[in-house]
């Protein structure tokens, strides 16, 4: 790899942080605003469920979002502050459907000490300033005028300096807050505050309430006409106002989040740390409180967010698990739950480790993240490409071809799948029950091979073979019509639709006949300049059965033509250039823009866009899908036509935001694809392969395919076994149920395909798994697993001990075959040369495998490594070792073999708290840290000094803005060898919010180019709220901000090929680079992910 | 759900509690459906070519003063106001009595408008917008103004206040 990297989202964040309800889009228009971290989506609430409306990418990491409406506007606005201390308040405009931005500015202050409970942004009720806490012992006001503008902002000292939350009072004739703060005696209190604008200073507010619950840390203010606040603490709930003062004892719990279920707020939803969700009521006579009663519902993900939609429907945002739409019922189910799970959306966050694997030995990557926190953790297989689900199998050899055809016009599913053979044709259906069973179309010729099957108007059908066509009766099944090939000719190619046929003899001719009721007649004839290879005319324009372009592939000349109907006049001639001649051609149309696809004899695609009014084809693309011939297929999923590209490399091609795109299909390799809806497999489609006919549906067309197996807890560590085909994970389950929480860790062992637990390893009480390795040792021929474990012990701050547990896999049991004692946490185990090597708290160490007289094994300690903090993070390569400390960066070790040690060669001296290390060529190594940033740095072997070769040179610098939990070398797409990407080596890393990212390593001249593209494109697509990309991407920790370096935002660069044509003119003109030409390449990079 | 299984007298009382809470929930019609769909996969993404700059006097900034130096200049304005403010109770209950004297004088005025020019009008109604910004400026405004038109400067903040009136 090399310093010139370019990182891209190939999974987007999908950990649930905000959500709120209002009027965003319009004044009637109800809306769910989600805040996923560096995105926000917004959705409409319609009688009919969650309509999408967008997703936003914001250039920060969104800390809070709320909905308001100030004075004299008809809909809410969005405020956003990122932890970058920035705001925006963004309008929607509903002419263009777009965000405008109505004020953004700056709230950091060059002192100030950030808050350690997060940042808290509020907005006052009756709209007369937005308060911020960002720093301890500041309260930032940003107050509107009158006309709803915002001012210049002003700090207020706050006394309290460990704030837990603040809110704003509702009905208070001057703008008042409530604290909720912790004294230095750890003791929990509310203060009020009221805000006086004009003297820019906090006056004492109307009441205070000293010494609440000691785990109270959420306030709840209670809308008019009750007023005052509830105070949640773990064993209470307080409601406090001037004059009232209500408290109930709950059952001990930590309340993440709270929705408001009535607009008068006597209702709200409060979900806890363990996933259950409470009704909290508020009981009052008129404006008086009575009491609080609690109730609980049900359980649901672990919320991190509620909103109260609508009909008693709840999304509940999750950061540890999937998010929900859950609706609450009137009546208990029968487990006693008011609540029901009616969806799920997907949350990879928090991705604590995975690994890259080829399950499926198809030389594409897929990975296996660890999911999901506490009782919604779990494993998510995460592979590139569209999954095919086998429902139903049979073993037959030689497909040349497959139709399916129904048995009436207008019945809605196929009855008839008729299977092609060199020599024979054979017709199955679905018999009564519901199995596929061989019969007869009397009217169709079984002695010889079909070229081409389709239904036909009339309740006919149509059959073409070498020699004729056929016209059968669909209900009858007796031949109506036969037309004869002339003599001397037979048909080679052929196709037809509803009403159409058109075929090619010999002799270069090309034969159109149409169909009427229980006749053939042939209406044109034309001699064509070469012979034929491939034929379409797929109807795509009003009239589904009859289409006025046929589409011709040709030999010799290597062209595609497209003719007219009836009258074979051609209108366009393609000359698709090179050797290869095209075997499959096909017209179709997607999102209302009409293609022609066509596909070459040697795996590549080629599309045009083309006018059906006039012919003509623009904007060719060329794409390579596989290595072999390739035939392409319509068919429908939910309702929209998508194309199956049958090769040995099966892809589907689809459409999205006018774009069309390339996803693969779990199958290796696929001969012949026709759909098949019968009443038994609705939505199904038939599938030829190796020697095997198989009948199955497709999964939902998208670019990822991720399936969940849910654990019940949580995965820390995963390592898979190719040897076994096992993996182990190292896990936690925490119990709940008894009197104290309690944990216990596991070693489990799962089965590599199905994913079924083997056998698990339970460890030692308060033993924690660190690390998972799948190893060999030099000597020894046996696979192990080695696992690392540290005994966290509540007395110690750091584990003083830990055990390096070795195990073999046999008859599905983990056999503990060796177990060595550390003095601390194993926090990475590498194999290393046929050795163990070892990172145990401040310390690297060597462990040889060694042959005891008696025959067993044991791991011996060979030589150590100190001067680290903590060795968290280690890589290896040959006999250099990479450590990613705690606190001190990066560092670069090398192991001596004469020597038998291990010492420093170099470090980086910056203080950078790691998170994640990997080594991406012999010099060049990665790290990403705990301000979210990434950095590579480079080994400097040239150095004149001692001092410099000592030093590792930081070349590239990147905010990503995602916390970064492993590295993984590997890619999630199927590498060509012929493509010009699959020679670009990558890194996959996983994040806390659920992000699946690819880093890939350019060669100079595209970084160059690209960096160039990426500077154009800020000056064209420009940031939601006026937030800056280049600022967003400049490396940011606590000491110091940089530009970005070495490392391209691949995000910004493929919405190039989002933009309208006008502004890819724009940047191609600044470029001096064609715009096909810039399509192209940046499509390429499209394919890495 | 364990709790509430393993407490199954519990879990009756909540079974019954819970029905009568979650009686009438908010509904507006929204998400009504039996069949409710969904395709959150299939959004639209954002990519913004307009110009996102916001307006210009929305650029916000945080005020640079320092907390105490602002605070002690606040407080010597209000201490400067306060001297005047001895009497501010009564002050207000004018202030309030000029209202009610101004309300009068508007539908005075609205009487008169029927039967005078419409310039008349304007003439009336912008000395009554004068009249009131009198009462938000300090007292050295009011001086400056009474200075400019060489009448005295002495007297409560209503003096200034009427003589600016009477002259104008």
């Amino acid at each position: 790899m090399s310093v010139w990297n370019y990182v891209v989202t190939a999974h987007k964040p999908t950990n649930v942080t905000n959500s709120c309800v209002g009027n965003f889009t319009g004044p009637q228009e109800l809306n769910l605003i989600i805040a996923k971290c560096t995105r926000i989506e917004i959705l409409l609430l319609t009688p009919l469920g969650l309509q999408p409306i967008l997703d936003v990418p914001i250039y920060g990491r969104i800390a809070t979002l709320q909905l308001f409406r100030p004075h004299g506007e008809a809909q809410d606005f969005l405020f956003i502050a990122t932890e970058r201390y920035k705001f925006c308040v963004l309008q929607w405009d509903a002419e263009t459907s777009e965000l405008i931005t109505r004020a953004m500015g700056d709230v950091s202050d060059r002192i100030g000490r950030p808050t350690d409970n997060g940042q808290i942004g509020i907005i006052d009720p009756d709209c007369r300033l937005i308060g911020l806490h960002l720093y301890d012992g500041l309260f930032k006001v940003i107050p509107f005028d009158n006309k709803g503008q915002l001012k210049e902002a002003f700090n207020i000292r706050l006394e309290e300096l460990q704030v837990l939350d603040i809110q704003f009072l509702y009905g208070c004739s001057k703008p008042t807050i409530v604290v909720l703060y912790q004294d230095n005696k750890d003791a929990r209190h509310v203060k009020t505050y009221e805000v006086a604008l004009k003297d820019k200073d906090f006056v004492e507010g109307p009441w205070a309430q000293n010494n609440l619950d000691n785990g109270a840390d959420l306030l709840i203010p209670v809308p008019p006409p009750l007023c005052g606040v509830l105070i949640i603490g773990e064993e209470t709930i307080v409601y406090c106002s001037a004059n009232a003062f209500k408290a109930i004892p709950i059952r001990p719990s930590i309340t993440r989040a709270y929705g408001r279920v009535d607009a008068d707020g006597s209702r709200y939803l409060l979900g806890d740390h363990a996933g259950l969700l409470h009704l909290l009521v508020i009981t009052h006579e008129k404006e008086k409180v009575t009491g609080l009663k609690i109730e609980l519902l049900g359980e649901t993900s672990i919320a991190s967010t509620i909103s109260y939609l609508d009909n008693a429907f709840v999304y509940i945002g999750s950061s540890y698990g999937d998010s929900q739409l859950v609706k609450l019922n009137l009546q208990p189910d029968a487990k006693g739950s008011y609540v029901e799970v009616l969806e799920r959306y997907v949350n990879l966050g928090p991705i604590v480790d995975f690994c890259v694997v080829d399950l499926e030995r198809q030389g594409q990557g897929q990975v296996v993240t660890c999911s999901g926190a506490y009782k919604d953790g779990s494993l998510r297989v995460v592979r590139n490409g569209i999954g095919i689900n086998e429902q139903a199998s049979v073993e037959l050899q030689g497909i040349k071809g497959m139709w399916s055809l129904r048995s009436s016009t207008d019945d809605p599913h196929d009855t008839f799948l008729v299977v092609s053979f060199i020599s024979e044709t054979r017709i199955l259906a679905m018999n009564l029950e519901d199995e596929l069973e061989e019969t007869e179309i009397e009217g169709f010729c079984s002695q010889v091979q079909t070229l081409f099957c389709h239904d036909a108007v009339f309740n006919q059908l149509v059959q073409v073979t070498s020699s004729s066509v056929r016209l059968v009766s669909s209900t009858s099944r007796e031949l109506k019509n036969e037309w004869f090939a002339p003599a001397g000719y037979s048909i080679n190619v052929a196709t037809a639709n509803a009403t159409q046929v058109l075929l090619a003899t010999g002799g270069k001719h090309l034969v159109y006949l149409e169909i009427g009721d229980g006749v053939l007649t042939q209406k044109t004839h034309a001699q064509l300049d070469f012979e034929i290879s491939c034929l379409d005319i797929n109807p795509i324009g009003e009239n589904p059965n009859y289409s006025q372009l046929a589409a011709v592939g040709m030999w010799t000349d290597i062209s595609v033509q497209i003719y007219s109907l009836p009258d074979l006049s051609r209108i366009t001639k393609e000359h698709l250039g090179g050797e290869i001649i095209p075997r499959s051609v096909l017209l179709c149309a997607f999102e209302g823009i009409s293609y022609l696809l066509c596909a070459l004899g040697d795996g590549h695609l080629l599309n045009f866009i083309l006018n059906t009014s006039t012919g003509e084809l623009t904007d060719r693309k060329k794409v390579s899908l596989g290595t072999q011939p390739i035939t392409l297929r319509t068919f429908s999923s939910k309702s929209t036509t998508h194309v199956f590209a049958a090769s040995d490399r099966p892809t589907v091609i689809y459409s999205s935001n006018k774009k069309l795109l390339y996803s693969n299909v779990n199958l290796k390799e696929v001969s012949h694809m026709c759909p098949f809806n019968s009443a038994a497999f609705p939505d199904s489609l038939a599938i030829a392969k190796e020697g095997e006919l198989t009948i199955g549906t497709i999964d939902d067309i998208q670019k990822l395919h991720i399936r969940s197996i849910p654990l019940g807890e949580h995965a820390r560590r995963i390592c898979h076994q190719e040897q076994s085909r096992t993996f182990a994970i190292s896990s936690v389950k925490y119990n709940q149920s008894s009197a104290e929480d309690s944990e216990t860790h596991f070693i489990r062992l799962l089965d590599d395909q199905s994913f079924d637990l083997i056998t698990y390893y339970q460890l030692d009480a308060f033993e924690y798994g660190c690390s998972i390795l799948s190893c060999s040792f030099s000597d020894d021929s046996n696979v192990y697993y080695c696992v690392g474990t540290a005994y966290v012990l509540p007395e110690e701050n750091e584990p003083t001990k830990g055990r390096i547990l070795v195990f073999t896999v046999e008859d599905g049991k983990l056999q503990l075959v060796a177990e060595k004692e550390t003095k601390g946490a194993v926090y990475s185990l590498n194999a290393f040369n046929g050795k163990l090597l070892a990172a145990i708290n401040q310390k690297i160490q060597i462990y040889k495998w060694t042959l005891r007289d008696d025959g067993t094994r044991e791991l011996q300690s060979e030589c150590g490594h100190h001067g680290h903090i903590l060795a968290l993070y280690v890589q290896t390569r040959g006999d250099f070792i990479v450590v990613g400390d705690l606190m001190k960066s990066i560092s670069l070790l090398i192991y001596k073999h004469e020597e038998s040690s291990i010492e420093e060669r170099a470090r980086d001296y910056n203080a950078n708290w790691m998170s994640a290390v990997e080594i991406l060529d012999d010099d060049v190594y990665l790290g990403a840290e705990n301000f979210f940033n990434l950095f590579s740095v480079r080994k400097n072997s040239e150095g004149a000094t001692d001092e410099e070769r000592g030093r590792l040179e930081v070349v590239g610098e990147y905010h990503l803005g995602e916390f970064v939990n492993r590295f993984r070398h590997g890619s999630l797409v199927m590498r060509l060898p012929d493509s010009d990407v699959g020679q670009i080596p990558t890194v996959i890393f996983g994040t806390v919010n659920g992000v699946i990212g690819v880093i890939a390593s350019l060669p100079q001249e595209q970084y160059v180019f690209l960096e160039k593209l990426q500077s154009n494109l800020r000056k064209v697509i420009k940031g939601v709220g006026g937030l800056s990309h280049e600022q967003w991407r400049s490396f940011n920790n606590e000491k110091k901000t940089v530009d970005a370096k070495n490392f391209l935002d691949g995000d910004l660069i493929e919405s190039f090929l989002d933009l309208s044509r006008s502004k890819m003119d724009e940047i191609s003109k600044q470029m001096r680079v064609s715009v096909e030409e810039l399509c192209k390449r940046v499509e390429e990079l499209t394919r890495l992910h | 759900m364990e709790g509430s299984s393993s407490q199954p007298s519990d879990s009756n009382q909540t079974a019954s509690g819970a029905f009568k809470f979650l009686q009438n929930l908010p509904s507006r019609g929204l998400l009504s459906s039996t069949f409710l769909s969904s395709n959150p996969g299939g959004m639209r993404v954002y990519v913004c070519v307009r110009d996102t700059s916001p307006p210009e006097d929305q650029h916000i900034q945080t005020n640079q003063q320092n907390i105490l130096i602002r605070s002690l200049t606040l407080k010597k304005q209000k201490g400067d106001s306060s001297s005047k403010d001895v009497k501010g109770a009564v002050a207000a209950e004018g202030s309030r009595k000029r209202v009610a004297e101004r309300v009068l004088d508007s539908r005075t005025s609205a009487k008169r408008a029927a039967s005078q020019s419409s310039s008349r009008q304007e003439g009336s109604s912008s000395s009554q917008a004068s009249s009131r910004d009198f009462q938000g400026l300090t007292v050295e405004r009011l001086r400056a103004l009474l200075k400019a038109k060489g009448l005295s400067l002495k007297g409560k903040k209503d003096e200034l206040i009427a003589r600016l009136k009477s002259s104008s």
